[in-house]
């Protein structure tokens, strides 16, 4: 059953005569923190929009405990558009660019959502809010405007909007790519938290170090395809494949030159 | 020379006329700009049939010249049994007009909104109009108040066109006065200062609250939280 917990089978999706995801098919169990690496272009970020449907899939299907996630076919039911919508509140989204609200101010971004998509009533929803921004640290910035906020100030914020509710996933796309290189830590901190509390999640990253450290499996695509699959100290110190030794060998180089 | 006594004699009727452009493009706007959002809305939609009947709509109120439009209310409408008196066809043809116009800004406005905000509101949940109404539509107010703004001044002014169809708008009466006194001189001075100052006040007040807007995010840390809460509650 734990195998189960989320299946991707056979994904497909080109767009415009590129292969984002060819056949990619995958088993994640709960708890397991999968950290996906690639060139740009590689898929990396299909793959996990592929998972809450954000990017459906041309092919092939999602599975979150034994719930289809979207559809098999292209067009949503309306039955399934319903319960797409449910799946997708449990598999929180974390984005490189942030996305944070920037009308509603840091409470705000936490609350809305709770109530819009939960139902939760307002007293609930803000002491939860609270209790979060408490986590990661935001608690005395809750009346500030997303604006006034640093990079790593608002990725946490996003991290908070999205813990809200309740995920039993985590989805996050580059969460730390577009932070200066300062601010990378106190994000670091709030995953590694989420990582010890036992989160399941899929995280796209160039943080190796992170990745060796707390993933449990690793995965390096190309061209859509996941060419090499394992934990992650043995995949970095001993890649198999070509592609990935010059991956690697090109990412050494470019963090040399900073 | 100016005849100043017919400053005197005339505004109380020029005034009535006056109020009667406010009224009928008050109506019009409120009228306009639900349908211009719905319009907007309707030509993204993904069923066919909404978005061609939008586009359609807008590109054909667009595309053509409002005195036409306007001849085409007055004259139709009766035909198909839709008897109504030339203030109402007036206001019709004029938020009919209007949210054409209104449509393209309030599209052009969501275009504006980044990608990834509609990103992060569907991934957490939200049905697509939960996210245009909490996370689309809030940010493009503030885009769009400069050219609905805009809009609403031409508004105004082409409702002078509505004199065609025997409204007793301002600029009839105008053309009326001028009729009695031939004194064009004066009455259009007349007519054209009621304008400006209707237009210079609703200019002024757009002004005033989009600096309010753009202030209340800039403020940064405003009020204790429980204020910004209640409005919060407002807003939705």
């Amino acid at each position: 059953m734990t195998s189960n917990f989320l299946e991707l089978k056979g994904l497909y999706k080109t767009f415009d005569n590129i292969t984002a995801l060819n056949n990619v098919s995958l088993n994640v169990s709960k708890g397991e923190v999968i950290f996906i690496i690639g060139p740009s272009g590689c898929g990396k970020s299909t793959l996990l929009r592929a998972v809450n449907w954000l990017t459906p899939p041309d092919k092939g299907e999602v599975w979150l405990e034994g719930n289809l996630v979207g559809s098999s076919s292209s067009k949503l039911t309306i039955k399934e558009a319903k319960l797409l919508n449910n799946l997708r509140a449990k598999m929180g989204m974390v984005f490189q660019q942030f996305n944070v609200w920037p009308h509603l101010n840091v409470l705000e971004n936490v609350v809305r959502p709770q109530l819009v998509v939960a139902k939760r009533n307002k007293a609930n929803a803000e002491s939860k809010a609270l209790k979060i921004l408490d986590e990661v640290s935001l608690h005395n910035k809750i009346d500030e405007w997303p604006d006034h906020l640093s990079g790593g100030q608002k990725q946490r914020l996003a991290i908070a909007r999205a813990l809200a509710m309740d995920p039993i996933l985590m989805l996050l796309d580059e969460p730390t790519s577009a932070l200066d290189p300062e601010l990378v830590g106190e994000v670091l901190i709030v995953l590694k938290r989420l990582v010890n509390n036992g989160m399941t999640m899929l995280i796209v990253t160039h943080e190796l170090g992170f990745a060796s450290e707390f993933g449990d499996r690793l995965l390096f695509m190309d061209g859509g395809e996941i060419i090499e699959e394992g934990s992650p100290k043995k995949i970095l110190t001993m890649p198999k494949t070509k592609r990935l030794k010059m991956f690697l060998k090109k990412l050494d180089i470019t963090s040399f030159k900073h | 020379m100016l005849e100043y006594q017919i400053f005197f004699d005339y505004a109380p009727i020029l005034l009535i006329g006056f109020w009667l452009t406010i009224k009928i493009v008050v109506c019009a706007i409120a009228l306009g700009i639900p349908l211009g959002l719905f319009l907007a809305l309707g030509r993204r939609s993904n069923f066919v049939i909404i978005s061609f009947l939008s586009t359609s709509f807008i590109e054909l109120f667009r595309n053509t010249p409002f005195i036409i439009q306007v001849f085409l209310f007055y004259y139709v409408l009766p035909f198909y049994g839709l008897r109504l008196s030339a203030e109402y066809i007036g206001v019709l043809a004029l938020a009919a007009f209007g949210s054409a116009y209104f449509a393209e800004i309030i599209r052009a406005g969501i275009d504006a909104v980044p990608k990834g905000q509609l990103d992060s509101a569907r991934a957490i949940g939200m049905t697509d109009w939960q996210a245009m109404r909490n996370v689309i539509l809030p940010q493009t107010l503030s885009i769009v108040i400069p050219p609905l703004t805009n809009q609403t001044l031409t508004l105004i002014k082409e409702s002078a066109i509505l004199s065609t169809i025997t409204v007793h708008e301002l600029t009839m009466t105008g053309l009326m006065v001028q009729g009695e006194t031939f004194r064009p001189f004066e009455v259009f001075i007349m007519v054209a200062l009621l304008y400006w100052a209707l237009n210079e006040t609703i200019a002024t007040i757009m002004r005033k609250f989009e600096q309010n807007t753009k202030k209340n995010r800039k403020a940064g840390s405003i009020g204790n939280s429980s204020t910004t809460l209640k409005k919060s509650t407002s807003i939705k």
